[in-house]
């Protein structure tokens, strides 16, 4: 079982501190404007930040995937633990990308996509970018290997 | 090929219509009266010729075409777009036409491709021959593209088609009286809950006791249900008036509809899932519903659920021998989940029960009048039952070749997945789930009505056998695609016995000779050729949305 980098926790926390920000301000301008006192916002971003920061920490620890014989498997999901088995024969294609804070960070992410409707994309998200397009570029010839049909 | 000329009246006036209410609603709001008048009259002149000069533009940019193995439909005025989609790709080839549309004998064709939830083509008018025979052709070029033996079949003069099912007046009526729209009252409310400003000061003149506001909810109430019951019989018999299901060779057909017709076909190898469905009511009168889904098929966007080769309601003897006629999946036996998942249900009814008393108490005492709040409360007399049924109507099976998940306590459904059809497995447990150890397996596959969270499920089983279970899953489909290739690989065989011995010298000449160089060479073999080409290929294959390639100088059971 492999575990992502761990300066993913940075993407993340990244993500709930402009999450954190964007509600603090919305709050804050509103407050101001409606003379409403200016505390509450500011606690409320303080707690999604906080509570944010958790979660990308817990998200890190939980986090798992493995290539298997048929498959690729993946654990992880902090308040709902979810487990992915996707079949290599299903593997639609793959793709590896990076956002912009993946790309300050130095990181990058691997995508498989399958023709199923709720797991139709499956992101494996904090990989170095060279672990990404390793594994983009095995997956794709592990998927060709397993010659499958579409079946749909 | 072109549209129908009449597309373009008709076209115009119906995109010209929606801007021109848009015009009155914004007119009658702006400028007084007489103002708003003459701004909509000239408003209503630019927008009809605007809209009509743009759909005679549409109309001669428009052009479809039936090639050897691709459709192509080269249209778009200010953006130009060309498509080929392949014959094998296309998952249903669809008919439908409206009151207006039937008196003006024009038809709407969509072309539906797996894996996506629009609609891969909409051709929008031909004419009813057109359509009709667009349909047949693109049914005909398909199977002449997935297999030279089937070359023949192109010639068969008329095929044969079995009735499987007709509504019957006496179903249609009972679909009808069954039918609720749980869409009516959501609307119902959406407009309310806009109008109470204006509702409340009529509605409340001074100070009503609680009893009074109480009973006045419940008139209400039960007003919107009978509204959205009515509602429902309307739209039930408008939507299955004359419901037929007939099967050829390969497909199965249907057709529907009073106002507006619809007639489509579905091919068996596109079929996911099979879903039976029922409620206490149809239960009690021996009736249920018949779902079938395909992948990407998404007919009515946005309007509900909707696969259009659904029986609407029939014996329930009727319905098991049409479900098993799609997939023989035998009788199944299920495995309940533990009997503690009751007691989590009864306490989960409990709760929701507490928090909408709690809720009611909290709106009268800041109202302050004597509303009763705890009304609810008389609810949990029946959550034991209510637990009880939902916790007895869970349950999965395993089959030969299907996973059979039975689900809900209301409307209750039994999924049917062949095991081949499996496209990732999925446990999961919920912060919840795992305080009883409990968890849910799930059974994805590439089924349309899936998109809405309605896929097989084992829920809430024993979090111990969770993992076991999902690795069974995969395994069998695993089983399940050795023993689907090795059945490809006699059928091709027997084919290419057929080629060399049985084909006349007027065929194309390009399948003999590939027949002649690799005899037996299934298109799963693993010798190492040609990587690239592979790659391409699964490219290709990857994206069923992207169509936009020909493809087809594949292999050779593709053609």
């Amino acid at each position: 079982m492999k575990t992502l980098h761990p300066r993913i926790r940075l993407v993340w926390i990244a993500r709930s501190l402009l999450a954190a920000v964007i509600v603090g301000a919305a709050g804050g301008a509103g407050s101001l404007y409606l003379d409403l006192p200016i505390e509450y916002p500011i606690a409320i971003a303080v707690v999604i930040f906080v509570v944010g920061t958790v979660h990308s920490i817990l998200r890190y620890r939980k986090w798992r995937y493995v290539i298997r014989e048929d498959s690729l498997y993946l654990e992880r999901g902090v308040l709902t633990e979810v487990r992915t088995v996707v079949p290599l024969v299903r593997i639609q294609h793959v793709d590896s990308r990076r956002s912009a804070v993946e790309r300050v960070l130095g990181l990058a992410s691997t995508v498989v996509y399958t023709a199923g409707s709720r797991g139709a994309d499956v992101r494996i998200p904090g990989l170095e970018p060279d672990t990404a397009s390793d594994l983009r570029e095995r997956l794709k010839r592990l998927a060709i290997e397993a010659e499958g049909e579409d079946a749909v | 090929m072109k549209l129908s000329p009449i597309s373009v009246p008709y076209r115009g006036l119906q995109k010209g219509a929606s801007l021109l209410l848009m015009l009155v609603f914004v007119a009658s709001a702006g400028v007084g009266p007489i103002g708003g008048g003459f701004v909509v009259a000239i408003g209503g002149i630019v927008i009809l010729s605007v809209s009509i000069g743009y759909e005679l533009l549409y109309y001669r940019r428009f052009e479809y075409v039936l090639t050897e193995d691709t459709l192509d439909i080269r249209s778009g005025v200010l953006s130009r777009r060309e498509r080929e989609i392949p014959y094998r790709r296309i998952q249903n080839v669809d008919v439908r036409r409206n009151l207006v549309q039937r008196a003006l004998g024009i038809a709407a064709v969509n072309v539906e491709t797996a894996g996506g939830s629009s609609t891969e083509a909409v051709i929008q008018y031909v004419t009813v021959a057109a359509a009709d025979s667009l349909q047949t052709d693109v049914r005909r070029r398909k199977r002449r593209s997935r297999g030279s033996s089937e070359r023949d079949s192109a010639s068969e003069p008329i095929e044969s088609a079995t009735e499987l099912f007709s509504i019957e007046p006496s179903e249609l009526a009972l679909v009808g009286v069954l039918s609720f729209d749980p869409r009516v009252p959501g609307a119902v409310l959406a407009l309310l809950s806009g109008s109470i400003p204006f509702v409340s000061p009529v509605l409340l003149p001074g100070d009503v006791s609680g009893v009074v506001l109480a009973i006045g909810v419940f008139v209400i109430g039960v007003a919107i249900i009978s509204l959205s019951w009515i509602v429902g019989v309307v739209s039930a018999v408008v939507n299955f008036w004359g419901f037929r299901l007939t099967r050829t060779r390969d497909e199965l057909q249907y057709e529907r509809g009073l106002l507006q017709r619809y007639s489509g076909t579905i091919p068996f190898d596109k079929v996911q899932t099979v879903t039976i469905e029922d409620n206490p009511l149809k239960r009690r009168f021996g009736y249920a519903t018949l779902v079938v889904e395909t992948a990407g098929y998404a007919p009515g966007q946005g309007g509900g659920r909707g696969s259009e080769a659904a029986v609407p309601l029939a014996s329930i003897d009727r319905v098991n021998r049409l479900a098993h006629e799609l997939e023989s999946f035998g009788e199944p036996a299920f495995t309940s989940p533990p009997s503690r998942v009751r007691t989590r249900y009864l306490i989960r009814y409990l709760i929701a029960i507490g928090v909408l008393s709690a809720i009611g108490g909290a709106i009268a005492w800041y109202v302050g009048t004597a509303f009763p709040w705890y009304l609810p409360v008389v609810a949990a007399v029946l959550t034991p039952i209510a637990a009880h049924y939902k916790w007895i109507h869970r349950g999965y099976w395993l089959g030969e070749d299907h996973l059979v998940t039975r689900n809900g306590f209301w409307t209750r459904e039994r999924k049917v997945v062949p095991y081949y059809r499996i496209q990732t497995v999925i446990d999961s447990r919920t912060i919840f789930q795992r305080r009883w150890n409990i968890a849910t397996v799930i059974a994805d596959t590439a089924g349309s009505l899936s998109v809405m969270g309605a896929d097989a499920a084992a829920v809430d089983i024993d979090d111990s056998y969770a993992p076991d279970l999902r690795a069974e899953l995969s395994d069998r489909l695993q089983a399940s695609l050795v023993e689907h290739r090795a059945t490809i690989d006699r059928e091709l065989g027997f084919e290419w016995v057929d080629e060399t011995e049985g084909s006349d010298p007027s065929d194309d000449d390009a399948a003999p000779s590939l027949s002649e160089t690799e005899p037996i060479d299934p298109p799963t073999d693993s010798s190492p050729v040609d990587t690239s080409d592979r790659a391409s290929s699964l490219d290709r294959a990857s994206s069923p949305d992207r169509s936009d390639e020909k493809s087809d100088d594949e292999q050779s059971s593709d053609r």
